[in-house]
């Protein structure tokens, strides 16, 4: 009888776990989507409403008129940010991909005598790097990167973390099908092409998707490197609209000066937010299940 | 040597456009790091221009303006609060999603808590405008709608920290909690069965087993954290607040003072600040690997 008692009461206690995390991963999934809801809602919103009555979580008066105007006014540029930020997307994770893959393929094999002599030589850079301005100094005085694509590529073409991330996974082939390879007569670049990363298809995939979301998202080399708008990628056609408007909502800017920067609308603003994660939306569906399984599989340690 | 090379010369051609990146990008740029001693001008060049020791970095801590203690404290306050919601947070929804059994919810609940970290900052900046914007932003509406007084919010810089640590902190939930989750599921589902025949509520099992468990990759992670500790994350600071110079000294962190610095004040003085960081980067991440190879049975952070 104590017994039964003592089960109800641990089951009580269970419920209201069960009932917290329900209610907590709720809340927090909500809080995750809620602001995205609501950018999407104002873009889709009639402005006129929205300056009057203010951000909305539902649309206030559905239109398109916003991204009409948007690309009837601006399409050029906004089309030319988007190409920008494709190719960048595309050339820079290609030619990522190739360099870290070779790198991380070489330094998983154990036979390699000096694999341990390269793999410190990379780790040091995270250790101790230089800091901004040198850095700075050669890629603009010696590399010449300066309103070109170069400029928007070459920063980002190689993270170290990444390479170590990608060797966990060569790490896991077996090692034995690398030697029949060899016995039968293939080069190690034959091996990595035809062996390694077929074999290591969850690991290309999160590596290679980090990559591309990084240049999707870079708008810092252009920050730096870039003044050109027909090199603006879409992120930093963006942060220059929302850094006026944030200069003169702090009141600062005289009111004069205010007047000459056209201000976009509020719907437009949130418009270009939508135009620059639309593809990450359409394909977010389709990648996250790898990102998740390549981030559990490959970034603990233990 | 010689017979090493010429068994793997392949494998060594495979990792050097790693090393000749690192090469340029990183190593020709220790070179620079000459400059925080001298009073550097584009006529004499780096190793031509006047030496002047530690002046600079003396200048950083003891200028007039006061910046340098300020950035400095601004960056260990934003990645301290950052370091703790951002352990505790993902922390309890690895818990709780272990709880959670129904996988419609569970699918739903990832995707959408996954989904900020696939934003750049810039896209964060737009959905924080939208929150916080003085006219037209939710904050302000909710605040008018129970009769409060509204906010200026891009003219108030006491508000602008708590902001950007709520950001970080949301950005990086979902992603830092598949890292814990990847972690619980690793452990062995036996220990969970022998509590439960000992009578231990979930709660319990939590306290008793999950936590402790826990424990080796918090300290990890952390001791990552700590390493980095003086490095503000430039994107997410330039993403919220562009260069509104309002809220600019509030929420100004090493990297983005070096940035804004190096037109005005100079190479010399801004390589000191970037020298001085490394040089403290330096020295957490050698402490924190001794540690973490104590606790971590002699394998370190890198």
């Amino acid at each position: 009888m104590a017994k039964e008692k003592t089960r109800i009461k641990m089951s009580a206690t269970d419920k209201a776990v069960t009932v917290f995390s329900y209610i907590f991963i709720g809340f927090i999934a909500i809080v995750c989507l809620l602001p995205l809801i609501m950018v999407v809602s104002v873009s889709v919103s009639n402005n006129t409403s929205v300056v009057q009555k203010g951000y909305s979580i539902l649309p206030r008066d559905f239109t398109l008129d916003t991204y009409i105007y948007l690309f009837a006014h601006s399409g050029m540029r906004i089309l030319r940010s988007y190409a920008v930020t494709i190719f960048v997307t595309i050339a820079g994770t290609a030619l990522a991909m190739v360099i870290t893959s070779m790198c991380s393929f070489a330094l998983s094999i154990k036979s390699l005598k000096y694999r341990n002599v390269i793999a410190y030589f990379c780790n040091f850079t995270i250790i101790f790097s230089a800091g901004l301005i040198p850095w700075y100094y050669v890629c603009v005085n010696w590399y010449g990167f300066s309103n070109n694509f170069r400029a928007l590529i070459i920063p980002q073409i190689l993270n170290v973390f990444n390479m170590f991330l990608l060797r966990t996974y060569f790490e896991q082939v077996p090692v034995s099908l690398y030697e029949s390879a060899r016995m039968d007569g293939a080069s190690y670049f034959k091996i990595w092409s035809s062996i390694a990363v077929p074999l290591t298809k969850t690991g290309m995939m999160t590596v290679g998707m980090m990559y591309a979301l990084a240049f999707w998202n870079d708008w810092w080399n252009a920050l730096m490197f870039v003044n050109d708008r027909d090199y603006f990628p879409l992120q930093y056609y963006l942060y220059n609209i929302l850094s006026n408007v944030n200069a003169i909502s702090s009141g600062r800017v005289p009111a004069g000066a205010a007047a000459n920067i056209a201000l976009p609308t509020e719907t437009v603003k949130m418009a270009v937010t939508i135009v620059t994660i639309g593809p990450i939306i359409f394909l977010y569906p389709f990648v996250q299940k790898y990102f998740v399984n390549g981030i559990m599989t490959g970034a603990v340690k233990e | 040597m010689k017979r090493e090379i010429k068994r793997h010369w392949q494998l060594y051609l495979m990792c050097l456009p790693t090393i000749i990146y690192l090469i340029m990008f990183c190593y020709i740029p220790y070179g620079g790091l000459w400059m925080a001693f001298t009073d550097y001008n584009v006529v004499d060049g780096i190793f031509g221009s006047k030496f002047v020791g530690l002046q600079n970095i003396r200048y950083f801590f003891t200028g007039s303006t006061g910046m340098g203690l300020k950035v400095i404290a601004n960056t260990l306050i934003i990645n301290f609060w950052g370091l703790i919601l951002g352990t505790i947070l993902p922390i309890t929804i690895a818990i709780c999603f272990k709880d959670i059994n129904n996988r419609f919810f569970k699918k739903i609940a990832q995707s959408v808590m996954f989904f900020p970290y696939f934003l750049s900052w810039v896209v964060v900046g737009a959905i924080i405008y939208a929150f916080f914007s003085t006219s037209t932003g939710i904050i302000n509406q909710w605040l008018a709608g129970v009769g409060a007084e509204t906010v200026r919010w891009y003219a108030e810089p006491k508000y602008w920290k708590p902001i950007i640590i709520i950001a970080d902190v949301w950005k990086w939930c979902g992603y830092n909690s598949i890292i814990y989750m990847a972690a619980l599921a690793n452990f062995d589902s036996s220990l969970y069965e022998a509590a439960q025949v000992d009578g231990a509520n979930r709660f319990e099992q939590i306290f008793y087993i999950t936590l402790p468990l826990l424990k080796p990759t918090v300290i990890i992670l952390t001791l990552m954290s700590i390493g980095r500790i003086f490095f503000g994350d430039f994107g997410m600071i330039y993403g919220i607040v562009g260069n509104n110079a309002l809220l600019y000294d509030e929420v100004a962190v090493i990297d983005t003072y070096v940035y804004s610095a190096m037109r005005t004040l100079g190479f010399s003085y801004t390589t000191a600040i970037g020298l001085f960081q490394s040089i403290m980067g330096l020295i957490l991440i050698t402490i924190s690997n001794h540690f973490a190879k104590k606790i971590n049975e002699g394998e370190g952070l890198f």
